[in-house]
């Protein structure tokens, strides 16, 4: 397995909840993002201290790396979605098969949203683009939802996002 | 389970004579083409106004970047196109992401700025949000709960139901009806973050770890559609300065066939023996200077047409007077101190109220404690508890 960067903390989340789907059927509906996105943030905000508005960040943050796997995916395989907890934090990973050399894309892209000209970036993006490209959507959750992102490779066609946020903090 | 609501269509509107547009409910497109009328009205709106152009998100639940990005591209292209133009981006601060997404276009474009909505929710909040008032508000809430325990059952009330307290305040109601009646799902909305943080403190006090207590504008909520068997909302539509704008939002959550259960006062009712002619100027006096703050405490017996106004049926109203005979005299007496001190010590003051018409507003509270505490007194605080039914 390789990292884009150091590998995330692993001690201490536990799991939440899971859902795997077919890649296919994943990508059959764009509105499968929110759909998910909503579902899985209501289920896993009840017991955090505003269940409302902490399900309605948690939906923003997982419905943009659901996107990001919907334009990026191929439609081989399953999506796999698991969230944890650990204190103040959430993590998601999510797992999806992508295209051959996509990899390297996302790499760059996370590797990107650890670098200090991140906000520049993400401001000049923002101030030129017409639409975001994947790499705007990940600088968007680290500079605007504090996200921690890194990337695991477990398979030549697979990637895993591994999204820490801490939205508990920022809410309170 | 109950069930999820997903998305909501969202809206855009465009007021002219305001020069404001608005989004409002999910925005979460595939592609700019999805959102391409609404864009297109954004760009109307720019070649219209003069000046400024507000962009009101304070209804704004959900966006995604695709949408993000194509409205802030609209302004900043608008900025570099018409130097005579700002705008000024209204955000919620219950949707926080909205005010960190958007504030990034000030960086980029001076001529954006974003404002937050909040504490101009309603008029009266400054007045009951002092700390010093937590003691008097769970004193209101022993006395009333006297009646409303065996009031409101017959409003829809009954263990196992989903419902939501909306302006919930300091959350001991929320707290009160969880113990007596079970519900399986209680959401707690309140606008008031030290109050929110007083009533987590004592839910968790108390032992009660299930009540949802969320921050969020009662006019505004973030709660999706048709999704309580009973929504509460006890002393609020009286202080509110849009109690249309607020029932309307009652009745959305509520489920179709579900309640919506509201209290309110008639100040100018409050009474007491002996002294009656003093306490009754008071109170007079207390109808009109919340007036002055644009709060409605004649409120209560309004009840029955803003419920039918606002398209409920099933409308029942009753009323019940909290007085000094209920439980310990000096509890009603300490209310009315409370009283007192806020509406002369703060209200009246704040008005720009003569020191001689506060010696004697002040008189009537004084009068009316002394009648609670008189062995043979009597002191009442009249309050009517209405509901409607949504209909099928």
């Amino acid at each position: 397995m390789r990292a884009a960067r150091k590998k995330p903390q692993e001690t201490g989340f536990a799991p939440l909840i899971q859902f795997e789907m077919d890649m296919a059927t994943f990508l059959s509906d764009w509105q499968h993002c929110d759909q998910l996105s909503t579902f899985m943030a209501r289920m896993i905000s009840h017991n955090r201290m505003d269940p409302i508005r902490h399900s309605n960040f948690f939906s923003f943050a997982l419905n943009e790396l659901l996107e990001v796997s919907f334009r990026g995916g191929s439609p081989e395989g399953r999506l796999d979605c698991t969230v944890y907890r650990h204190d103040l934090k959430e993590r998601v990973r999510l797992s999806f098969r992508c295209p051959p050399g996509q990899q390297e894309f996302y790499r760059e892209a996370i590797a990107k949203t650890h670098q200090e000209d991140a906000l520049g970036r993400y401001l000049s993006a923002i101030s030129m683009d017409q639409t975001p490209n994947r790499e705007v959507i990940l600088l968007d959750l680290a500079i605007n939802f504090d996200a921690d992102l890194h990337l695991e490779e477990h398979a030549p066609s697979d990637i895993t996002f591994v999204a820490d946020l801490p939205l508990e903090r920022a809410l309170s | 389970m109950n069930a999820i609501v997903f998305s909501a269509p969202f809206t855009a509107e465009f007021d002219a004579n305001n020069q404001e547009f608005s989004l409002a409910g999910v925005i979460r497109p595939h592609s700019v083409d999805e959102i391409a009328a609404s864009i297109s009205m954004l760009k109307s709106a720019i070649a219209d106004v003069r000046g400024v152009l507000h962009i009101n998100l304070r209804r704004l639940v959900q966006m995604n970047n695709t949408a993000f990005q194509a409205i802030s591209r609209v302004v900043l292209d608008a900025c570099r196109a018409r130097p005579d133009l700002r705008f000024v981006v209204v955000t919620s601060s219950v949707v926080g992401w909205t005010e960190r997404m958007f504030t990034h276009l000030n960086r980029i474009e001076p001529r954006v700025t974003v404002e937050v909505y909040d504490s101009k929710f309603y008029p009266g909040q400054s007045f009951v949000e002092d700390t010093s008032f937590i003691p008097i508000l769970r004193t209101q809430t022993k006395m009333t709960w006297r009646h409303e325990r065996t009031i409101l059952p017959r409003h829809g009330m009954r263990p196992g139901i989903v419902m939501a307290d909306i302006c919930c305040g300091i959350g001991d109601f929320a707290i009160l009806v969880k113990k007596e009646f079970q519900p399986t799902r209680i959401v707690a909305l309140d606008h008031s973050k030290a109050s929110l943080d007083y009533a987590r403190d004592m839910a968790a006090r108390f032992g009660i770890a299930d009540v949802e207590y969320t921050y969020g504008d009662a006019s505004e909520m973030l709660l999706e559609d048709n999704q309580f068997d009973l929504v509460t909302c006890r002393h609020s539509l009286q202080i509110f300065n849009r109690p249309t704008a607020l029932l309307k939002e009652l009745y959305r959550i509520c489920k179709p066939g579900g309640r919506v259960y509201i209290t309110n006062e008639k100040n100018s009712h409050c009474l007491g023996e002996p002294r009656s002619q003093s306490i009754q100027w008071t109170y007079d006096e207390v109808a009109k200077l919340f007036s002055h703050f644009e709060m409605d405490v004649e409120f209560g017996p309004k009840s029955r047409r803003h419920l039918v106004d606002a398209g409920f049926d099933d409308i029942l109203v009753e009323s019940f007077m909290v007085t000094n005979l209920d439980g310990d005299p000096q509890d009603f007496a300490d209310v009315i101190a409370a009283w007192e001190q806020v509406y002369a010590g703060e209200m009246a003051v704040k008005r720009g109220d003569p020191p001689e018409f506060i010696e004697r507003f002040r008189q009537g509270f004084r009068d009316h404690i002394f009648a609670a505490l008189h062995p043979k007194g009597y002191a009442g605080w009249p309050i009517w508890a209405a509901s409607g039914r949504k209909p099928l």
